[in-house]
């Protein structure tokens, strides 16, 4: 478990992590388990901040071992929570790459997918679409880190890039200046 | 190849987008190619290709610095395309062949045609269909024409010159030689089809001849005996034209080479209808005296004949053109072509215009008379049906060029078509210059590649979809391809034609005699001249021992 649900919206949730500086990579692939429904999302974007929301986090300018010995207690009021754009779920051993029927139930663990199940998602070029048009506003950015996510686990990562790349140009509506941004973020060699 | 169907019109041919990952490059123009359609396949031509962008910002924009992005852009934001024009299309339910008269729908897959799919358009190889050369990049599938339907009509091989054109002919020859469906006689202005010619390629340096092919079944006549036998040749026949078989007519027709003027030519006309059928050789034979007697008894000019007199002079220097000659060709030609062989006139050093034009006319006109009185007679029932006859000649357009074909045989031989069983092969390499009226009558067209413009336009007029083989006329390799349209083809194809040498050699001659034994024997029995020999015993079997030269030498004492 890396997080427990905190704010569930149909197409995208937020967790807040287990550990303050334990924050799942971004772009990662995520699921919950809820009933019969494991919903799967890709990790859009993280924040660190007071326990109680209000207050701010004052700077001390020393380094964060020298921290740790002399203030130890400030990492105590810490907290970080993740979102996560939902992109599928699976049911009866089955993948659908759309919405789930009922956004995900609040307090709900929140794991790493494994590399099968990204493997499997991955396949469907749909969630492209997700990332793309994430509610963070950021949509070049995810999709980039997503494919790149995707991309390592491939066994051919450029054939599986390309690929992904083609079906991309066509939900950019051929436009490939904005294609090109985006790729130029999936370095991978 | 392999594409979909993206877009098109009946009228303005159908757009492929080329599937992922394969070459444009390696697509020429004139590919011959399928469109599985969902209840029909279209057989269709390659005639264009062409870049899209689906956005065309794409275009514009620096993609080469990122081999990962232009990867990714070359299938999908820029495409490529190739326009294809459907020529025929094939019922799948019953393999019914149509012409096309619907496109295929949208997303249909293209693919390159298949050997199969070349026999179900042109046919197998057999007597009647000829195989003349392959599809582009298919080199091992035989196209073949119909030769049926081939001489059914006036054909034409155009091309530039040094594209081959002399052997498309000669393969052509061969083809019609070799299937026995009609005879050749071949004015062989150059003396290249009946014995050796020349070979461009290294490698052969000779081309074989037909009679050096087909033997007994081609005769070659001459009308340069010196020539023919100064290059190896023993020519069967020595052609001498009579004066009086010259009429006005002919020399009308080489009026430019003798430079005759329109009053000239009046004035022929008045000699021919006051002098009879001799009026060349006793115009001729005039001196000045006689021109003013004859001026003063007929009404023209004196000075006319007189400058008419010195023109044709130049007649009198063609040494095949006598007063009495020993034979007569025409005769001797019909003799030949009768009992089923062909016939290769070779003119040695008598290459000019002039005398290739007369020759061929005069013999000409004689033998499409002597066709007609035949046609008529088997038409009321006299006589059974001859075989056809195809006239082979160069530099058409010397002969069919607007202003001649009207009063040439060849213009009407060209027009009437297969009436009368006769057909012209013209060579040339200058099809403009031919009359438009008789290049539409043209049934098949072998055309090498072409450049000018107006000779493209030309060898396109009769033709459908005439607009979209421009292209695949004009990207033509000089070498080796020709694209072939009309009649004796159920599309116009672009082929790649078969090699003359020795892989050609065999084949064609292959079982060449004992097919033409059988051919031929019956028939000489019938002539009835020939009663020695048909009477003699085992007349339907060639005697033992006794060769077809020697049952000529029997026959015409060659």
């Amino acid at each position: 478990m890396i997080g427990e649900i905190i704010e569930s919206r149909t197409a995208e949730f937020v967790a807040e992590a287990v550990r303050y500086d334990q924050v799942p990579a971004y772009g990662s692939f995520v699921r919950v388990n809820d009933g019969e429904l494991r919903v799967y999302g890709i990790v859009s974007g993280a924040y660190t901040g007071s326990l109680d929301g209000m207050s701010k986090a004052k700077a001390f300018f020393k380094s964060i071992h020298e921290l740790k010995m002399e203030q130890p207690q400030i990492f105590e009021l810490l907290r970080t929570e993740f979102s996560c754009v939902v992109v599928g779920y699976a049911q009866h051993g089955r993948y659908h790459p759309y919405y789930p029927p009922t956004h995900v139930s609040l307090h709900l663990p929140v794991e790493m997918a494994g590399d099968d199940e990204v493997l499997v998602i991955s396949q469907h070029i749909g969630f492209l679409e997700k990332t793309l048009n994430s509610p963070a506003g950021n949509g070049e950015e995810l999709t980039a880190a997503a494919i790149r996510t995707a991309a390592r686990l491939h066994p051919d990562p450029r054939e599986y890039i390309v690929r992904v790349g083609r079906e991309l140009l066509k939900m950019l509506n051929y436009d490939t200046q904005r294609l090109k941004s985006i790729l130029e973020r999936v370095d991978i060699t | 190849m392999k594409g979909t169907i993206l877009r098109g019109s009946l009228s303005g041919g159908l757009e492929v987008r080329l599937d992922i990952g394969e070459n444009i490059e390696e697509i020429k123009v004139g590919t011959f190619c399928v469109v599985e359609g969902r209840t029909h396949d279209f057989f269709s031509m390659v005639v264009d290709e062409d870049i899209e962008a689906a956005n065309p910002k794409a275009f514009y924009e620096t993609l080469s610095d990122n081999p990962l992005l232009n990867e990714v852009v070359r299938g999908t934001g820029i495409i490529d395309k190739v326009k294809i024009q459907p020529m025929i299309a094939i019922r799948r339910e019953d393999n019914k062949v149509q012409p096309v008269k619907s496109i295929p729908s949208y997303l249909s897959r293209v693919r390159e045609a298949r050997e199969e799919d070349v026999f179900k358009i042109f046919g197998r190889p057999d007597r009647t269909h000829f195989h003349v050369g392959s599809p582009l990049d298919m080199d091992h599938i035989p196209v073949c024409i119909d030769l049926k339907k081939f001489i059914e009509r006036s054909n034409g091989i155009f091309g530039k010159s040094g594209t081959g054109k002399t052997f498309y002919t000669r393969i052509m020859l061969c083809g019609m030689i070799k299937s026995g469906l009609c005879n050749v006689l071949v004015f062989d202005m150059h003396s290249e089809y009946g014995w050796e010619g020349e070979d461009e390629d290294e490698t052969r340096k000779k081309a074989k001849g037909l009679k050096q092919l087909f033997g007994s079944k081609v005769a070659i006549f001459t009308l340069d005996p010196e020539s023919s036998r100064n290059r190896g040749v023993h020519p069967d026949f020595v052609v001498e034209i009579p004066y009086r078989s010259i009429e006005a007519e002919d020399i009308v027709m080489v009026r430019e080479e003798l430079n005759l003027n329109p009053t000239a030519l009046e004035v022929i006309y008045v000699l021919q209808k006051h002098l009879g059928q001799d009026w060349l050789i006793t115009f001729l034979n005039m001196d000045a005296f006689a021109i003013e007697e004859f001026a003063e008894n007929t009404g023209a000019h004196a000075g006319a004949l007189q400058a008419l007199q010195r023109k044709l002079f130049r007649l009198q220097k063609l040494p095949f053109i006598k007063e009495n000659p020993a034979d007569d060709a025409v005769e001797r030609i019909m003799q030949y072509l009768d009992s089923g062989m062909n016939v290769v006139l070779e003119f040695g050093h008598q290459r000019s215009m002039l005398a290739y034009m007369l020759v061929a006319n005069i013999l000409t006109r004689r033998i499409h008379e002597l066709y007609v009185k035949r046609s008529e007679k088997a038409l009321g029932g006299m006589q059974s049906n001859n075989t056809p006859l195809v006239i082979v000649i160069e530099e058409a357009h010397k002969f069919l060029s607007p202003e001649m074909s009207r009063q040439t045989i060849f213009g009407m031989i060209a027009r009437e078509m297969r009436k009368y069983n006769v057909t012209l092969l013209v060579v040339d390499q200058r099809p403009s210059g031919i009359d438009p009226e008789v290049m539409s009558q043209l049934g098949t067209k072998i055309v090498a590649l072409l450049t000018e413009e107006k000779d493209i336009e030309s060898v396109l007029c009769g033709v459908n979809n005439a607009k979209m083989l421009r292209n695949v006329l004009a990207s033509l390799d000089t070498k080796q391809q020709a694209i072939i349209m009309g009649h004796a083809v159920p599309m116009p194809v672009v082929i790649r034609t078969r090699t003359y040498d020795e892989t050609f050699y065999k084949e064609i001659t292959k079982d060449e005699d004992d097919a033409f034994r059988r051919r031929l024997l019956p028939r000489l029995n019938q002539v009835p001249s020939t009663g020695t020999f048909a009477n003699g015993a085992g007349a339907d079997e060639p005697p033992p021992g006794k060769e077809f030269e020697d049952l000529m030498k029997e026959l015409y004492g060659l």
